[in-house]
């Protein structure tokens, strides 16, 4: 090759280069922010497909490209929102313009795909949450990565993390976290007593191996499974053995059940080699969701409750919103329509069609065996799936075959067919399997920042339930990998990571920081996570701390079937049945925790909905905190508050006078000494109480109780430091 | 000691420790709002907000036939069906049966229609007193719903959709609009003495918004709301709430910038007014005898309904945003579901609340209040035309055409809209959806359908979901 020759050639490639690089610099952008949605697909508008070469050459219906830039000009492309125009900004009208001048060099092969990547109105497979987890590492575990991480983020931004939390700001912190209920007052000293320094990592141990452990965390688990123990509706049937869910929930936390097992049973524990009995009652998390025994149109109904099961897998074990999806596209984030259908297949295999109304939409319990409330597939064959026109049952497409979401493409590839002897579809497991491949980036994210959440109030994503384009972005996206990268190293051991989140400095931050006011102004939301944030228990456990401190608490009653709360007449009335829907259990059941409160979709206890217990139909991975007057009546006038205030007010009658009294009412409710000025508005109370319950005969007490009845009324009973 | 402290509103300075005077729940909200973070701790349902467009209604009272009363009986008249009678319906109209019941004959109205004020719309004898009212009446003739179950069809009377789970009408209205007084909840339901609809509470739901966007059930007697009461005295419970401050006090110092926790502060001020608010609210001794004689109160079959109807225009006097009244409760024929009779069941529930409606406008309106509050009529569905068997004078349900009427704020009265076919089977003409007619009570509200969302999950949700039209025809 002469010279000559070799620098045509050269000049060549790089001008290649350099239009292929402006073409995906400047006119793809434009390509894809604002045509494409119309423009492409099997029946493109105007005829115009712009994702190829071809389809773009080819001009649409009036086979002419050169009409784009006319139509682009005149402002008519892109078309108006409503009555509102959307031209093209100038600079990429010039654009277009040259490009097309220049001979519309589109590079070879090149197609566009909605999907490839983000725009400025919706995600694409580039999305940071679809992306391989790039998990960091350290060169020194001390201090620990987490604080590493929060605390070089600080530094960058001029903060300084708030001091540690004191000792007893801290045990009950722990204790309400892990447990739901706090310490007693012993225990408060003898942790605030302990100097060594291994006591708060011992105390850590302590409550992670607690029973109770798992009974606080599983109703974390509850609220992101809609779990409730009715259908719903009309009949709000009771769905039998279905507190056997709730059982096995408790139990997996407590044992520390993989994470991937644990998503793995809830989905196919009926298609898993080694299944138990465990497994299948795991599977009940299909069906959940309400179930309306009287559906206007049967058939559309099945698709409807295809919709409640994609959305709550993708939900709780992914962190997007492939629901929206069942109709189109969708809108935000790069999930195909057949995505959708591919995710639905799963759970189309089983007992979808409309069946006997006592099955309440699942398997024939003969068929199962047991006393469980669980689910399977209708056989190892069932008819195809079909993807709905807009969504409309009566418009059936395409048929789909089963299969994972195509925007993560690694893992993309088809499902097999199932084996000869199988009785299922395997489609779940496979769904399963997919879902908990160390590649699928999305799962250990998602578990791990609902860890943290529920430790700390918010996510390090504060949309734990949308890691899509309409979600948050993480505060620290490389602390949430760290995380993630930590919980599959450690065999998807959950409490591994509650270990290192606890033991963190971190977590061991004060409420309070010297400079809160000054850092307020640039992070209110504590987005640098400069501090801890004070937080109001939630329903249950403020229901079992009362208990608790009024030593009603039936601490050894873990698991079974579960009971029904007094609830007053008045707040029954709502009901088409009344008084006849609700009976209350027997008395001895009434002191068991709040997690064992029969969950009823038609009434749930007002005592728990004033406190932000959330609705049972759809998943919650994060509850509302309101402060409404009607919480204040519900603690000031409840039977239950009264009730709680007179058995803790008999605890503390044991003591000799009334200024011992006044000191064991306070170590009881606030497992603290009072000062000296509270001790003295106390007496005062105590006086003016006796006075005016003087016509009672026991007004000695009343007075006691009514002391009791205002420390469980307190700020400081009702929120954590 | 016994000088009071807050929250009990007499040294309310004391409470005013840092923000430098002017303390307020509205105050906190806004301020508090300024970031996400602390938004979900303070209640948003508190605060009025300004409606996207100017509008008249700023209140509702929706009077919720429960069970689905029958259109051909009411408020649709169809003298062809006089015709038809005994004939069986044209095969190709298409329908469920619901509930498999027997499938009898066309039948003409069990009353007979007059028409009413200078309008002249035509109301049948069930409703004698309401059609004195006509001229203020705007009736659909032609709303469909998608479900011929009451389970389904109710919920999706009061939340838009079939299924249970989400916001209902009066939670989007407190979201939307706010409240006007603090001392009372936004939206309050009063419930027929024989029970509460089919579904319960998720007919009155906050669904995904925040609890605080919940309807309130509200007693007609006794008090008004759950635990408005408890076992102390007023001393006693003043005593309580004294020492409650000061213990708050205490901890709060401790604990300078915590905003949740005067927050909370303050909702013990809300609701130790609310203790005297809500029995005020539904105290009745203070009207007129007169007054409560038009309404029909102390006599029967009248005296209930006639009741709540009196406490929701004194509710909605005093700033209550969404009142929602229910005529029927249980099931079968303690609601308006007249599968046995028509005429029995009709002519007892008709009987019930003719004329507190009646009275409810004329009351609204010597008060100046009919401007500004809008009041819906209707049921989850209609019924049937047809029979329920050969001589049976009962008739089933029916989502495929019924009637429903608005009156008050900002609708134009004597109005007849849309049209079922002859038979007053199914609507087809200017069809009204309940997407439709809920975008219509919120454009009457002064709030775009379309534009108020609650952000959720990912997806900007809407009371109408992606539908709604609003019915512009009925609004003056």
């Amino acid at each position: 090759m002469t010279p000559l020759r070799f620098a045509i050639v050269l000049a060549c490639f790089f001008t290649g280069i350099t239009r292929a690089d402006e073409f995906e610099r400047t006119i793809a952008p434009v390509l894809l922010n604002h045509c494409v949605e119309c423009h492409s697909g099997s029946s493109p508008s105007g005829g115009l497909d712009v994702t190829s070469e071809k389809g773009f050459r080819a001009g649409g219906k009036k086979k002419d490209a050169s009409l784009v830039l006319d139509r682009v000009h005149a402002g008519e492309m892109p078309p108006p929102k409503g009555e509102t125009p959307r031209p093209l900004p100038k600079e990429q009208q010039a654009a277009l313009k040259k490009w097309m001048e220049a001979g519309a060099v589109w590079p070879k092969g090149r197609v566009l795909d909605w999907f490839e990547r983000t725009i400025e109105t919706r995600a694409g497979r580039d999305w940071w949450s679809l992306q391989p987890l790039v998990v960091p590492s350290f060169q020194s575990q001390v201090p620990s990565p987490i604080d590493q991480l929060v605390g070089s983020r600080l530094k960058d931004k001029g903060f300084e993390p708030a001091p540690e939390a004191d000792r007893r700001s801290l045990v009950r912190r722990l204790y309400v976290d892990l447990l739901g209920f706090p310490p007693t007052f012993e225990q408060v000293e003898a942790f605030a007593k302990d100097a060594s320094p291994d006591a708060y990592p011992k105390l850590v141990e302590k409550l992670l191996a607690s029973p109770h452990y798992g009974e606080r965390w599983g109703r974390h688990w509850l609220d992101i499974v809609r779990y409730a123990e009715t259908c719903g509706y009309e009949r709000d049937q009771v769905k039998p053995h279905v507190w056997k869910y709730r059982d096995y929930v408790v139990k997996a936390f407590n044992e520390d059940l993989p994470y991937d097992r644990f998503v793995k049973e809830q989905l196919a524990g009926d298609e898993l080699p080694d299944r138990t009995e465990r497994t299948a009652i795991a599977t009940g998390f299909i069906r959940l969701g309400t179930w309306n025994d009287e559906p206007n149109d049967p058939n559309e109904y099945k698709y409807d409750r295809i919709e409640d099961m994609v959305g709550a897998t993708s939900s709780a074990f992914l962190g997007l919103t492939v629901k929206c999806a069942r109709c189109h596209d969708h809108k935000f984030d790069a999930i195909r329509q057949t995505d959708y259908y591919r995710m639905a297949a799963a759970f189309w295999a089983g007992y979808i069609e409309p069946g006997p109304r006592e099955h309440l939409g699942g398997p024939d319990p003969k068929q199962i065996g047991v006393e469980i409330f669980s689910w399977t597939d209708r056989g190892r064959k069932v008819p195809p799936i079909k993807l709905l026109k807009k969504g409309d049952p009566n418009r059936p497409g395409e048929v789909v075959e089963p299969g994972h979401l195509s925007a993560i493409p690694s893992l993309d590839k088809p499902i097999s067919p199932p084996a000869a002897d199988a009785k299922t579809t395997g489609r779940r497991l496979a769904l399963a399997n997919w879902i908990v491949d160390p590649k699928n980036p999305l799962t250990a994210r998602v578990w791990v920042n609902r860890i943290w959440q529920f430790h700390f109030g918010q996510g390090i994503v504060r949309s734990p339930d949308n890691f899509g384009f309409t979600g948050e972005k993480p505060t620290h996206p490389e602390l949430l990998d760290w995380l993630a990268g930590e919980l599959m190293k450690n065999n998807w051991s959950t409490k591994h990571i509650h270990r290192l989140i606890l033991n963190s400095r971190t977590y061991r931050q004060s409420s309070l920081h010297p400079r809160q006011d000054e850092y307020a102004k640039t992070d209110a939301g504590n987005k640098l996570w400069w501090r801890f944030d004070r937080r109001r228990i939630e329903a249950e456990a403020l229901r079992d701390s009362m208990l608790f401190v009024a030593g009603n608490l039936k601490l050894d009653r873990i698991g079974g079937p579960s009971f029904s709360p007094e609830i007053a007449p008045e707040a029954l009335e709502g009901l088409s049945t009344k008084s006849a829907a609700w009976k209350a259990s027997p008395p001895e059941e009434q002191g068991r925790r709040s997690l064992y409160i029969f969950s009823k979709r038609g009434l749930l206890p007002p005592q728990l909905t004033a406190f932000d217990f959330p609705d049972t139909t759809l998943p919650c991975g994060q509850r509302d905190s309101t402060t409404v007057a009607p919480q204040a009546l519900t603690l000031m006038n409840n039977r239950f508050a009264h009730e709680q205030s007179e058995s803790l007010a008999k605890r503390a009658m044991k003591e000799a006078d009334e200024a011992k009294r006044i000191v064991a009412a306070w170590r009881f409710a606030l497992a603290r000494d009072p000062s000296k000025t509270e001790a003295k508005a106390a007496e005062n109370h105590l006086a003016n109480q006796r006075t005016n319950f003087a016509n009672a005969k026991d007004s000695e007490f009343r007075a006691l109780a009514s002391l009791c009845h205002v420390l469980l009324n307190t700020n400081e009973f009702l929120y954590v430091d | 000691m016994t000088r009071s402290l807050y929250p009990c509103g007499q040294t309310r300075r004391e409470f005013v420790w840092e923000m430098g005077g002017g303390f307020a729940g509205l105050a906190l909200t806004s301020f508090l709002a300024a970031d996400g973070f602390f938004a979900k701790h303070v209640s948003a349902a508190e605060s009025p907000k300004k409606p996207h467009f100017p509008a008249k209604a700023k209140s509702v009272i929706f009077l919720m036939m429960n069970g689905g009363p029958s259109q051909v009986d009411t408020f649709d008249h169809k003298p062809t069906l006089e015709k038809h009678a005994n004939q069986s319906l044209p095969a190709d109209k298409k329908f469920i049966n619901s509930g498999g019941r027997k499938i009898g004959f066309l039948t003409p109205s069990f009353r007979k229609f007059r028409p009413g004020g200078q309008s002249g719309l035509m109301i049948s004898d069930f409703f004698p007193k309401v059609r004195e009212h006509a001229d203020s009446l705007a009736v659909i003739r032609s709303c469909h719903t998608d479900s011929h179950a009451h389970g389904s069809a109710l919920v999706q009377m009061n939340t838009g959709k079939t299924f249970i789970g989400r916001p209902s009408l009066g939670s989007w209205a407190v979201y939307g609009l706010g409240t006007a007084n603090k001392d009372l909840p936004g939206y309050v339901v009063l419930m027929d003495k024989r029970g509460g609809p089919i579904s319960g509470q998720p007919n009155w739901s906050n669904g995904f918004m925040s609890s605080d966007y919940s309807g309130t059930l509200f007693r007609p007697t006794g008090d008004p709301i759950l635990d408005l009461r408890g076992p102390l005295s007023a001393k006693a419970q003043r005593e309580e709430l004294d020492l409650l401050a000061k213990l708050n006090q205490e901890h709060i110092d401790a604990r300078p910038g915590g905003k949740e926790l005067a927050g909370r502060i303050e909702s013990y001020e809300l609701a130790y007014r609310m203790q005297s608010a809500a029995p005020e609210a539904v105290d009745l001794t203070k009207e007129p005898k007169k007054l409560l004689d038009l309404y029909g109160v102390g006599k029967q079959p009248t005296d209930e309904f006639g009741r709540n109807c009196v406490i929701a225009r004194r509710l909605v006097e005093r700033g209550v945003r969404f009142v929602q009244l229910y005529s029927g409760g249980g099931h079968l024929e303690e609601t308006w579901d007249a599968h046995a009779s028509i005429e029995k069941n009709h002519g007892q529930h008709a009987g019930e609340v003719d004329q507190p409606i009646a009275a409810l406008l004329t009351d609204l309106k010597a008060r100046g209040l009919l401007d500004s509050t809008l009041v819906v009529w209707g049921g989850e569905f209609g019924r049937m035309p047809f029979s329920e068997g050969k001589g049976e004078p009962g008739r089933n349900h029916n989502p495929y055409g019924f009637s429903m009427w608005l009156a008050g704020g900002g609708v134009k009265g004597g109005t007849a809209y849309g049209a079922t076919d002859e038979l007053g089977f199914e609507a087809v003409e200017n069809k009204v959806h309940l997407h439709d007619l809920h975008a219509t009570i919120l454009a009457l509200l002064g709030l775009d359908h379309e534009k108020l969302t609650y952000f959720h999950q990912g997806r900007h949700e809407r009371l109408t979901d992606v539908y709604g039209k609003v019915v512009r025809e009925v609004i003056a």
